[in-house]
């Protein structure tokens, strides 16, 4: 009799009343589909490549796959795939040989390969939903295994959504010229948010992480040699860290739609601190502006900038202490990363985002000065290429 | 925003979007002859002529069509009945009318009642003479699902049909975003209360706007109560999401007739999704 | 730590936010609101590439494992 494109009711019959009526909807010569608000795609599945080339340096080319589906608006699924290429050499020792601390490559190349998977799986209970995630992160001498659960709520009418999740990483870390290393790291995470819609064009979200781990910090490939004028053997420290670290990251994101100018303005601020003594402020600001229906144009430009760690130090000093690091992701500086991106969406749904990105990363860099002296200027660029398609 | 008819069709050949256009309208029209008050040759005519005398030969398409207001009779217990139409004769919508009498409705309510049709197999008899059928209750909604039907078998994937604000939806655009559904403002004829994202099914609408009257303040709209002649109270506007355009029509209609607590509790016992505005103007959204 | 608590918490609670009626969010559920970017591949890609170079990581979400990032 009618045409079913689903059977209607497919759910268990909530409602007798409604039975009754489909029931003899049924008998007549008319068409019954499944009624679907919002969009009719249940998934969407993209491939990414990044390329990411430093000066004289290291190269690294990643491509992502990942996948998103969606069922009866109940269940989500997420997956991703990720191939991580490094090569090109990566610096290993501080040495003041020269009268200055100053980074030199033991001429070991690096090429290292690293595969991440990710999945997630979320259910939605009216206005709360659940979230579990796993990741898997594999290299020939990093192994990194993570689970999360998170939970949301929306309030008054999804105006407001919090988010508290827990999450736990169970790393082992080793050496490639060091067989033997084989040490756990073990970190356990916090999560608390607030999204909150503000005006029928803004909204601000505001998520806190708190991180507390244990284990093996130190990196298997650095140390730091220091001649003293006064010492016939120069010092040598290979990078020793705690080994313990708890960190505190809070995120805010606030996004801003202009209708009258197509337009959109997206500013995210990252305020990061730890017990090792380290402080780093992170804002990018973004203008997305629309022409038309199918491109779009983002310039942004993000500033980075850190303090120090306590037991950085791009000389070994004395008396020698027990934890010291020249690596100078723990140095104090200050960076700066314009970027741009092009997105271009076609008719059936196609999406075509490009990106292409600048990274300037020095001591000089830093607001208010005290950059660390034996910081050697990052100059890098990076490209993004990716596809999506709905389906 | 008047009362607009319409059908979208997509189709990668202009003239075939036109032909498949056409037998729609084509469909619509037939069934709007055919349930047609006011055309003497419609099977609603001839039922109401023939009313307290001999049976009526009708089709299995009016047959089911019956059926199914009497399912809508039954679970609106009584509220919705196909022949509380006589009712217009003491009601007018016009500005300065009054509000009928007791007096007025007292022979109008003796000639309403679905439990006065007598029905037999393949034959319908109105017992009381004066009574009559009317299909406007749900006349519409089954010509816009009647529409969708034969776009569909035209071969149509992305489609709407859209009679004066009920609407079947036959997927989405081509590009996979939803049609956009504008719900009328029941106070403000040329606002839109909300936009509604569909990409299949149907929505309906029943407001209190269409005709009414307005008496010392309070509003009495042209959705009447079977059982005391008066009118339906509670709601400016119900606006349901459903499988098929009389399920979406019946489910807001009987809401409306049910008045604002036991309409609301029948909204959700339905479990479909739906937007109430309620008498005083606060705004119950229940689409996701 | 307890003066971040304090701060997020006030500004949730004193929100002067105009309300917005069900009709009206039309522009929320554009892409480019998201927090996120859409594209999971690009989002993933991009922060790989700063933290990489940087001691300050995440924020936005956990579970997301370590590296060696050499």
């Amino acid at each position: 009799m009618a045409a079913t494109e689903e059977p209607p009711g497919g759910e268990p019959q909530r409602s007798a009343a409604l039975g009754a009526l489909t029931q003899a909807a049924l008998a007549l010569p008319i068409l019954l589909a499944s009624a679907k608000a919002g969009a009719a795609h249940v998934g969407e599945i993209g491939l990414a490549v990044l390329g990411y080339r430093e000066r004289g340096l290291i190269k690294v080319t990643e491509p992502v796959l990942w996948g998103k589906l969606q069922l009866d608006d109940v269940w989500e699924f997420e997956a991703s795939g990720a191939l991580d290429m490094v090569s090109g050499a990566s610096p290993e020792l501080l040495t003041n040989l020269s009268g200055k601390p100053v980074q030199s490559v033991t001429g070991a190349s690096v090429n290292d390969r690293r595969t991440t998977t990710g999945l997630r799986a979320k259910r939605r209970f009216g206005d709360f939903s659940l979230s579990v995630s796993r990741t898997v992160s594999n290299e020939h001498d990093y192994h990194s295994h993570a689970y999360s659960v998170q939970g949301e709520l929306d309030l008054d009418q999804r105006l407001t959504t919090i988010a508290l999740g827990v999450g736990r990483s169970d790393d082992r870390v080793g050496s490639s010229i060091d067989p033997a290393l084989d040490e756990p790291r073990d970190t356990r995470e916090y999560l608390a948010g607030v999204t909150q819609v503000l005006s029928p064009v803004s909204v601000v979200e505001s998520t806190i992480t708190l991180s507390r781990g244990q284990g093996y910090y130190n990196d298997p490939y650095k140390s730091t040699l220091t001649f003293y004028p006064d010492l016939v053997l120069p010092l040598f420290v290979t990078d020793t860290r705690p080994d313990h670290r708890n960190e505190l990251a809070w995120l805010t994101r606030y996004r801003r739609r202009f209708p009258e100018r197509n337009g959109t303005l997206q500013v995210d601020y990252r305020y990061f601190r730890d017990d090792w003594g380290i402080r780093a402020h992170t804002l990018e600001l973004a203008w997305q502006q629309d022409f038309g229906e199918r491109w779009s144009v983002r310039p942004a430009l993000r500033y980075y900038m850190q303090a120090a760690a306590d037991f950085y130090s791009p000389v070994v000093p004395r008396p020698q202490p027990a934890v010291l690091s020249s690596d100078q992701r723990l140095a104090a500086f200050g960076g700066l990363s314009p970027s741009l991106r092009v997105i271009l969406r076609l008719e059936d749904g196609f999406t075509f985002e490009g990106s292409a990105g600048y990274v300037h990363d020095a001591a000089s860099l830093r607001l208010g000065g005290g950059g660390s002296e034996a910081f050697s200027t990052l100059r890098a660029v990076y490209g993004i290429v990716s596809i999506s398609r709905p389906f | 925003m008047a009362s607009v008819n319409e059908v979208q069709v997509y189709s990668t050949d202009a003239s075939r979007a036109r032909s498949m256009a056409a037998l729609a309208i084509a469909e619509v029209r037939r069934i709007e002859a055919k349930y047609s008050r006011y055309r003497a040759e419609s099977v609603v005519s001839r039922i109401n002529a023939a009313a307290g005398g001999a049976p009526v030969a009708i089709d299995e398409e009016t047959a089911k069509l019956l059926d199914y207001a009497e399912a809508c009779f039954r679970q609106s217990r009584g509220r919705f009945d196909p022949t509380s139409g006589v009712l217009r004769r003491a009601w007018r919508f016009e500005p300065g009318a009054a509000i009928p009498t007791p007096a007025e409705l007292a022979p109008l309510l003796d000639r309403i009642g679905w439990h006065r049709v007598e029905r037999g197999p393949g034959t319908l008899r109105l017992t009381r003479a004066g009574m009559e059928l009317d299909f406007g209750g749900f006349g519409k909604e089954y010509a816009v699902d009647r529409a969708a039907l034969v776009l569909r078998e035209a071969g149509a994937r992305s489609a709407i049909v859209n009679l004066a604000g009920d609407l079947a939806v036959l997927g989405p655009h081509p590009d996979g975003s939803p049609w956009r559904i504008g719900v009328r403002h029941p106070r403000r004829p040329d606002a839109v209360i909300a936009t509604i994202p569909v990409s299949s099914g149907a929505i309906a609408t029943s407001g209190d706007y269409e005709r009414f009257l307005e008496v010392d303040g309070v509003r009495h709209c042209h959705l009447l109560d079977p059982r005391t002649g008066r009118s339906a109270r509670g709601f400016q506007s119900v606006t349901v999401h459903a499988a098929s355009c009389l399920l979406a029509g019946s489910a807001s209609t009987i809401a409306m007739l049910m008045g604002r607590d036991a309409g609301l509790r029948w909204l959700e016992g339905l479990g479909l999704p739906y937007l109430a505005v309620l008498e005083d103007g606060l705004v119950v959204d229940r689409f996701p | 730590m307890r003066r971040v608590a304090a701060a997020l918490a006030t500004a949730v609670v004193a929100c002067a936010c105009s309300p917005v009626a069900p009709y009206q969010r039309g522009y929320l559920a554009r892409p480019d609101m998201a927090m996120e970017p859409v594209d999971a591949g690009t989002a993933k890609a991009l922060e790989r590439t700063y933290s990489a170079k940087e001691a300050a990581r995440g924020g936005a979400s956990i579970g997301g494992g370590g590296c060696g990032c050499n």
